[in-house]
């Protein structure tokens, strides 16, 4: 596996409860991320309409459900589509006059629903375990 | 490999064991006592770990003389990889997205 989860960290020039807003408005997800029906509240279910992958037995349907939601501060939802089952979280930090925000899409290697049960137990594929395991996908992956 | 197979094997690299099962085969193939060894389990009980993932697709099995040997084959994680370079591309298109949206929600303020 390259990673477990993608992470990005990056400055915005905008204040902390103007970033929030572009993270849970509907109109303003829809602009720079996808068409939602997302409200700004724990526990509530929304989906995401993305691009079909047939080779991946994917509709394109993502489904989420809102899972932390403190403003301006903590945003996660599950993002669950085909057999992915991950968890997106932004986390904003009041930096300067800006706002730096922390993003993380985790889950890649605990996917299955079956095992989410167990997610605290399967933290980790040991990286200094995996080395011949990753060139063996990486090459396959390449060939794809 | 068929898609049907994808749920069998996100749940069979799900157990910290069978990874590393599938490292240990990915250095070279590895008859079931050789396996066993690095475990502080019984055989059985690798046996069954090598079943989950014989069915998944990760691996093979050969019978030589009185032993099993398995092997990996490990096209069906190839899958997964597919799924995680997708989102290593569309991520940083999409915060690159969030930000060009923001600083063009406040050029617009600026200008009514």
């Amino acid at each position: 596996m390259t990673s477990a989860s993608i992470t990005h960290d990056l400055y915005f020039a905008h204040p902390p409860e103007r970033v929030w807003r572009a993270l849970t408005d509907r109109e303003a997800i829809a602009r720079w991320l996808m068409p939602n029906d997302f409200e700004p509240r724990v526990g509530h279910h929304f989906t995401f309409q993305t691009t079909p992958m047939p080779a991946l037995n994917f509709d394109g349907v993502c489904h989420a459900e809102v899972t932390a939601c403190e403003p301006p501060r903590l945003l996660a939802y599950t993002w669950v589509g085909g057999a992915l089952h991950t968890l997106v979280t932004y986390c904003l930090e009041p930096e300067g006059d800006g706002t730096r925000l922390h993003f993380e899409h985790s889950g890649f290697d605990l996917s299955d629903p079956i095992q989410q049960a167990s997610y605290r137990g399967l933290q980790g594929w040991n990286p200094s375990l995996d080395v011949a395991l990753r060139r063996e996908v990486d090459a396959l992956a390449a060939e794809v | 490999m068929q898609d049907d197979q994808q749920p069998e094997v996100f749940a069979a690299i799900a157990h910290p064991m069978r990874r590393r099962m599938l490292d240990l085969l990915a250095e070279r193939e590895r008859p079931v006592h050789d396996l066993a060894r690095h475990f502080g389990v019984s055989r059985p009980a690798v046996s069954q770990h090598l079943r989950i993932l014989l069915t998944a697709g990760l691996v093979e099995e050969q019978r030589r003389g009185r032993e099993r040997v398995y092997r990996l084959t490990p096209q069906p994680l190839a899958q997964i990889h597919t799924w995680l370079a997708h989102y290593e591309r569309f991520w940083p298109q999409r915060l690159q997205r969030l930000g060009d949206y923001l600083d063009a929600e406040e050029a617009e303020e600026e200008h009514s």
